[in-house]
């Protein structure tokens, strides 16, 4: 089974980023199911989230709550991450989440990236923020990414909606990433610390021990 | 004999009391730190653990200085620290101050090695933050050379090599400081202590307790791994947070205002969060009694506890009072309540007399084993 968790960002209730979150996860769900992939997803929102975000960055623990969030993205084999496009980039909410989140975890993690806005001169964000940030993090940013603007989600389906169109190309260049890199493998930075260490003392002048 | 010590461990921080906006000066807060390690043991607890930084608003920047003041004002309890930068300071230079400080303590020293994890602490020392791990490694190592061989030839990656060096003075009876190593986070602290069969020291102050249980668990393992003995037998030490009132609410109303402009911190999660994520207890004795007690359920019996208590701009007299609480209410019962059913198998507290005993225990089971101070490698 591939595990999906869908990251959504969006502050609103009913918020247009978590219906593209939705839209993204159906169709790399169906795309998935053309590969003969079962896949399972859990969605991750980030508003309920925001007090816990800011604690960790203050006391540099998280929270039960939080802690959770992090295990679900962990043990994930694919990352759907959608944010409001705020100020020329990613939401401070958005970000804040990847700069809390324990270090190696989207390393070699195929991600999905999706953004909302008012207005669809916002779209290169996707381009200038969140596919940067991804490629810092070591995730595997897939080739396209997904912006709706407030006027997409107007416009009449059966006008072979423009959107629809891109959340179905975008999803199944994904499910072909996600098929490619197969099942994650979990970075442990606990035990390659104690590898790390262990070396190191191993190496160390040969001293005899007590 | 006392199967566990108790004491108090202090950052040294100079903050303003937010109730009343006064901030002490740093004179005022060296005396204030000297009259509260009087008070320790006035009191009957068993260990003052002074931090060490290098920068404001904190004032211990010369541990072995202040805790030799501290040894020529007292008789009994142990004088240790919270931590010694293992990276940062020449293992030369700490080899000496505390052989120094154990010497005029009489043998009430032992040392708690960290790695700092303040940045530009590294360069001001000409270190590099980046080469934490292996000087700790090779500074450790050198450390333990020059506490237990006469003449020292080293060679290393990170300092300058020693010919023909002895430390001066010897460490008292030949015996050296017993070491802790101290972590809130990494393993790699743990594996260090275990390597050595060393105590390991979980601060279990900023980290929720899950995390100290497996920081514990890890050490414990890897010390009988490493042929130190059972992972009962490994040596543990835990801090702790606790604020005390009789009255549980009084607690909560005083120190919150504390808590919740506290350098570390404040400004984040509420009180409440704060109690129930992490060991920090804030009510009456009893409820400190009770949290504290249920500390061996995840780290199992254990040789050290230390609290922090003089932090965050709480004035010296709401401190020492803290003191009287924890020494006539808090402390007895937890001195009896640990002793009940605490297996035969667990080590006390090491002290110095335990470490002489330990080596004439173990020459008399090696008779031919060199027996000339100094020179028996542990």
């Amino acid at each position: 089974m591939t595990e999906l968790a869908v990251i959504s960002g969006g502050l609103r209730e009913p918020s247009s980023t978590r219906l593209l979150a939705e839209r993204l996860e159906a169709s790399v769900r169906k795309e998935l199911g053309t590969l003969d992939i079962a896949a399972g997803s859990s969605f991750v929102e980030l508003r309920p989230l925001g007090h816990p975000i800011i604690d960790a960055m203050i006391t540099g623990f998280a929270a039960p709550a939080l802690e959770e969030a992090f295990e679900t993205v962990a043990e994930a084999d694919g990352v759907i991450a959608v944010t409001p496009a705020f100020n020329a980039s990613f939401s401070g909410l958005f970000k804040s989440f990847f700069d809390v989140l324990p270090e190696e975890t989207l390393s070699d993690m195929p991600v999905l990236i999706g953004a909302t806005g008012g207005t669809e001169r916002h779209s290169l964000v996707l381009e200038h923020a969140l596919r940067p940030m991804f490629s810092y993090l070591h995730a595997i940013v897939s080739p396209r990414g997904v912006y709706a603007a407030t006027e997409d989600f107007g416009a009449p389906a059966q006008e072979g909606s423009a959107l629809g169109r891109r959340i179905t190309a975008a999803a199944a260049d994904y499910a072909r990433l996600v098929q490619g890199c197969g099942s994650h493998q979990r970075r442990d930075a606990f035990t390659e610390e104690l590898t790390s260490m262990e070396q190191l003392l191993g190496g160390s002048d040969g001293e005899s021990r007590r | 004999m006392t199967d566990m010590q108790w004491g108090i461990f202090t950052v040294g921080d100079v903050t303003r009391d937010p109730t009343t906006g006064r901030t002490p000066s740093e004179a005022e807060r060296i005396q204030d730190t000297v009259t509260i390690a009087r008070k320790v043991e006035e009191v009957g607890l068993d260990v003052f653990a002074t931090g060490e930084h290098h920068n404001p608003p904190f004032v211990p920047s010369s541990p072995t200085t202040l805790l030799g003041h501290i040894a020529a004002l007292t008789e009994r309890i142990i004088l240790s620290t919270s931590t010694t930068l293992i990276t940062t300071n020449d293992p030369v230079k700490i080899a000496e101050d505390f052989s120094v400080l154990q010497h005029l303590s009489a043998g009430r020293t032992d040392v708690m090695l960290g790695r700092g994890n303040t940045g530009p602490v590294y360069p001001w020392f000409g270190q590099d933050i980046r080469q934490a791990l292996p000087l700790s490694v090779e500074h450790y190592g050198l450390l333990r050379r020059l506490w237990r061989e006469e003449v020292v030839d080293w060679e290393g990656k990170l300092r300058s090599p020693l010919q023909g060096f002895t430390l001066a003075p010897r460490p008292l009876d030949g015996v050296p400081p017993f070491v802790w190593h101290a972590s809130i986070r990494t393993p790699e602290v743990a594996e260090l202590a275990a390597y050595y069969g060393d105590g390991f020291f979980a601060n279990h102050i900023f980290w929720p307790s899950s995390h100290t249980q497996k920081m514990v668990e890890l050490y414990r393992r890897r010390f009988a791994h490493y042929g130190h003995g059972t992972p009962t037998e490994a040596i543990v030490g835990l801090g702790g947070q606790v604020f005390m009132r009789r009255n549980s609410q009084d607690a909560v109303d005083e120190f919150r205002p504390y808590f919740d402009n506290a350098p570390v911190y404040g400004h984040g999660p509420s009180l409440e969060e704060f109690t129930s994520m992490t060991p920090l207890t804030v009510g009456s004795p009893a409820q400190v009694i009770e949290k504290t007690l249920g500390f061996r359920d995840y780290v199992g019996d254990y040789q050290r506890q230390l609290f922090l208590i003089d932090h965050a701009g709480l004035p010296l007299k709401t401190v020492l009072e803290q003191l009287d609480l924890l020494g006539e209410e808090v402390v007895p019962v937890l001195r009896k309540e640990f002793a009940i059913g605490r297996p035969a198998g667990v080590p006390a507290a090491p002290t110095h007399q335990s470490l002489l005993r330990a080596r004439a225990a173990s020459e008399a089971a090696t008779p031919d084993a060199t027996p000339t101070e100094g020179l028996t490698k542990q």
